[in-house]
């Protein structure tokens, strides 16, 4: 009932990076992949399937909050969404009314490390568009107005993810604590005085540093041919002019030496309780053991953690773990929602029980099969789209630095021991390693004090 | 992966339908690509058949579903469904409840048995059962503490009062509390009957293999007459009246502004659908351009219609900071006006109808989503020509028939307004929009007073 479309939004925990895994015959055959790299240095990758008349194009840049600054975080995702609000040929909201006139529908999301842009059309809209998507990637421009309206939609966005949403705020804290230097430790759409502040300069200079084609890959899948992709590739984007890509983020966040807790007081019927370890980045070589785990400790009713804090003890409403993409090292959530009545460090000590019991002894043979199963039939549900393949290959491509890897990953997954499991569950899941967000219900009057 | 293009008009594929003997209505449909299953049943009775006071009955049972069979605890049917990576749901909504299940099509043999099992043979363990209850009771306050999650609830509890539509269907903190592990099997027993469950399957399998081996499975359950569920009539409120649910430390107010809609089959279904495409259906939509892209109000505002056996909700919904309440609202009202008054154009329709069926194909794109699809349609009496007829009825629609189609079913005079926010920064200046204002705090229970707060 109260769905509303959320677009442009800040993606929080990217669950469909929870990378699916191949562990069967998914070859790369079954899903043919065609790849060029244009001159001004922007790939694309093209899987065409025409069981529906329909086209996924995703464009990721590699830029995120993580690129930013002190005075300007959220200005990733300010920037996606003005992405949408002009450009020379499609003028302030020509870009959607075209759009949606042929048959299209188009959104976007930012994360830390990356900024994507997704078209979904009928086929018949695919020189169109290229068309707006060449124009928007070379001339967009910035009207004061629109500038002025598209900050207090953000301002919205932000009221109903963070302010009005006890998960999200619960979320921005707990990053805020775990990271002190690198970038990681300010939100996506940004604190609100930042969101007041950002000038047409700022955007400007964003548009310079972190759009250049060659930050880009571009992924489309559906009912195309890869030489027709490449030919309106050639027109519409391979004459935009590159340049230098954004500044590598060179701050390396120091291992963190203990324990960190913080606390958030807010008008609640449930507390909270988020975990966060720090972990390596996506592209290394303990992610899919630390994908093994997550599974045996989280996935389904029979996981252990749901098994002893749902169910058995009956500590919590619900159990679960996220660990988004990312460049950089970054962090697994734990999350947990306390039952009413129950205290959050029951949760807490039950959680730490249980990840004792992985660091203490290998998992079962059967665990260890049932968890590789439950990848393979992810990986067929993200397959199963023509949108969930855009995605899928996008993200491989981008943050694993190889769309093959998405067929590889059988391999890499068959090869996890339960032993490989046991060793990532000791590297990182340490009571040192550990920052722990808890929100305890206040009632209005306590509130205020 | 790759099939014939079907760029012309957009068909469902092949599927077929019979009736076992015991009277299970089965629809099969082979997809090829993907080796998985997807199983959606209906068991055509829903939260609306709750007894009043016992809101979230229908929704508990079929929780319990998976949580304890004749021959499995609830841990082993995890373990089992878990082991081959498939998943098993089950909930009521207020016409039907559904049960849906999706597994590799290796485990086919598997799969269809677990989902027989929980479907046939649940027997509702006691401790299970007391489980499921409060965690419901739970999971009612955590959703209060989101308050975007339920503005629905309240809309429907308010708009139709004690119309079974006004129910919660996954019940409230005091209606969780009165159900007993008794009402729970008279409820399975009197609406679980093959004769009153419509079963899909779609997918990568063999349809004379699939006929077999549900004959084995769920041809095994034993026929039995059921209750045959009524829907009362729902008639649109009239006047107007405004409920404004507190919630102190709320720093955005969520509303809803709206009145009954339509039935699913209503024959207007696809004129209301093309109108309300350009109303709130998308995001060019006149309340998203007014009160989003022109105005900053809001990151989102849209429009829907809930069809159901009765006319669901019709409702205009979207949220903006304690400050700008009243104007955000009466600009929804404004465009509300405009489209009575102004109707709309050729270009608009245009537009609409490029973009409903452009953006319909991947709608239908998966054994999921076909499953589902073909299912709900059948329950409703809506044929395949609903898919197949698409396009050639969206394409009918002209700006007159879209006149009529607003006069009749676009609320303008009498409206129900439901607002979740800070009462003493916007109660002040949101009275004025109806004759008579309602308020509740979000923490009282329930999601309005609860209907006809009938105690057994």
């Amino acid at each position: 009932m109260t769905t509303i479309r959320y677009r442009r939004t800040v993606l929080l925990l990217l669950c469909a990076l929870s990378i699916a895994s191949p562990v069967m015959h998914a070859q790369s055959q079954d899903f043919p992949v065609t790849t060029r790299t244009l001159k001004n240095g922007m790939k694309v990758l093209v899987q065409p399937d025409h069981s529906i008349p329909n086209v996924a194009l995703y464009i990721f840049y590699r830029i995120g909050s993580r690129n930013e600054h002190p005075g300007t975080t959220g200005l990733s995702h300010f920037f996606e969404h003005m992405m949408f609000n002009g450009a020379k040929k499609y003028g302030p909201g020509d870009l959607d009314k075209v759009m949606e006139a042929n048959g299209g529908s188009n959104n976007a999301y930012t994360t830390q490390n990356v900024t994507v842009y997704q078209d979904w059309f009928p086929r018949s809209a695919l020189s169109l568009i290229y068309d707006i998507e060449s124009d928007r990637i070379r001339d967009l421009t910035f009207d004061p107005k629109k500038i002025a309206s598209e900050r207090e939609v953000v301002a919205s966005e932000r009221r109903l993810s963070v302010d009005n949403s006890n998960f999200g705020l619960l979320d921005e804290q707990l990053w805020a604590t775990a990271f002190i230097a690198h970038t990681y430790q300010w939100p996506v759409v940004g604190w609100m005085s930042d969101i007041e502040h950002w000038t047409m300069d700022d955007l400007k200079h964003h548009f310079e540093m972190g759009y250049s084609p060659s930050n880009a890959t571009m992924v489309v899948v559906g009912d195309v041919s890869s030489d027709e992709i490449f030919q309106l590739c050639e027109k519409y984007i391979e004459p935009i002019p590159t340049h230098a890509p954004p500044p590598p983020v060179t701050t390396v966040e120091p291992e963190q030496l203990g324990e960190r807790r913080l606390v958030v007081h807010k008008p609640a019927e449930l507390p909270i309780v988020m975990i966060g370890y720090h972990v390596l980045q996506t592209n290394n070589p303990d992610f899919y053991a630390l994908n093994i785990l997550r599974s045996v400790l989280f996935q389904g009713e029979s996981s252990r953690m749901y098994q002893r804090l749902v169910d058995k003890d009956q500590l919590a409403l619900d159990v679960s773990s996220d660990v988004e993409p990312a460049f950089d090292p970054t962090l697994v959530i734990v999350t947990a929602q306390p039952r009413q009545g129950v205290d959050p460090q029951a949760c807490e000590k039950a959680i730490y029980e249980e990840l004792d019991k992985v660091k203490g002894a290998p998992i079962g043979d059967q665990e260890l099969e049932k968890a590789k199963n439950n990848r393979l039939v992810e990986f067929y549900r993200e397959m199963r789209t023509i949108n969930g393949r855009a995605n899928t290959i996008g993200t491989y491509e981008v943050f694993m630095g190889d769309y093959n890897k998405l067929f590889d990953a059988a391999k890499s997954y068959s090869a996890v021991t339960k032993e490989d499991v046991q060793r990532v569950a000791k590297k990182y899941f340490g009571a040192n390693n550990r920052t722990v967000a808890t929100l305890l219900p206040e009632d209005e009057g306590s509130a205020k004090q | 992966m790759c099939s014939a293009a079907s760029a012309q008009s957009l068909r469902l594929p092949p599927h077929e339908k019979l009736v076992l003997k015991n009277g299970l209505t089965v629809l099969l449909l082979e997809k090829r690509g993907v080796p998985l299953i997807d199983i959606f049943a209906i068991v055509k009775t829903g939260a609306a058949a709750d007894p009043s006071g016992e809101e979230g009955l229908a929704s508990v049972t079929a929780a319990l579903l998976r949580k304890g069979t004749k021959t499995r605890t609830a841990q082993q049917f995890s373990a089992d469904l878990d082991y081959i990576g498939g998943s098993f749901g089950a909930d009521a909504g207020a016409d039907f409840t559904n049960i849906s299940a999706e597994f590799l099509t290796k485990d086919l043999a598997r799969g269809l048995e677990l989902f027989s099992d929980a479907v046939l043979h649940p027997t509702f363990p006691q401790g299970e059962t007391d489980k499921i209850l409060a965690q419901s009771l739970d999971g009612v306050k955590a959703e209060k503490d989101e308050p975007r999650s339920v503005l629905g609830l309240y809309y429907a509890g308010y708009l139709y009062g004690t119309h079974p539509y006004g129910r919660p269907s996954d019940g409230d903190e005091l209606s969780l509390k009165r159900i007993q592990r008794d009402a729970i099997t008279k409820f399975y027993e009197a609406n679980y009957a093959p004769g009153n469950t419509i079963l899909g399957v779609a997918g990568e399998f063999d349809a004379a293999e699939m006929r077999k081996k549900l004959e084995e499975t769920l041809g095994a359950w034993p026929a039995r007459s059921a209750t045959n569920t009524s829907i009362p009539a729902s008639a649109s409120a009239k006047g107007k009246k405004l409920l404004l649910i507190d919630k102190p430390d709320a720093t955005q107010t969520y509303f809803a502004i709206g009145n009954i809609g339509t039935a699913a089959n209503d024959p207007d279904r696809v004129a209301i659908r093309v109108v309300n495409t350009i109303f709130g259906g998308r995001f060019t939509s006149e309340l998203n351009e007014a009160l989003r892209v022109e105005s900053g109000y809001t990151y989102g505002a849209n429009s829907f219609f809930d069809s159901r056996r009765a006319p669901g909700p019709f409702g205009i919904f979207s949220f903006t900071k304690n400050e700008t309440t009243v104007p955000a609202i009466d600009l929804a009202l404004q465009v509300l006006e405009k489209l009575h008054k102004n109707g709309v154009t050729e270009e608009q329709l245009k537009s609409a109808k490029s973009y409903i069926k452009g953006q319909f194909p991947p709608t239908i794109e998966t054994s999921g989503q076909l499953v589902r699809r073909i299912v709900v349609n059948e329950f409703y009496g809506l044929g395949d020509d609903e898919v197949n007829q698409l396009e050639a009825r969206v394409d009918a629609v002209t700006p007159s028939v879209a006149k009529q189609v607003i006069e009749k079913h676009f609320p303008l005079d009498n409206l129900i307004f439901v607002l979740i926010g800070k009462a003493s920064a916007i109660a002040p200046a949101v009275k004025k929009y109806a004759e008579k204002m309602d308020q509740r705090t979000i923490t009282d229970p329930g999601f309005w007073p609860p209907p006809a707060a009938a105690q057994k």
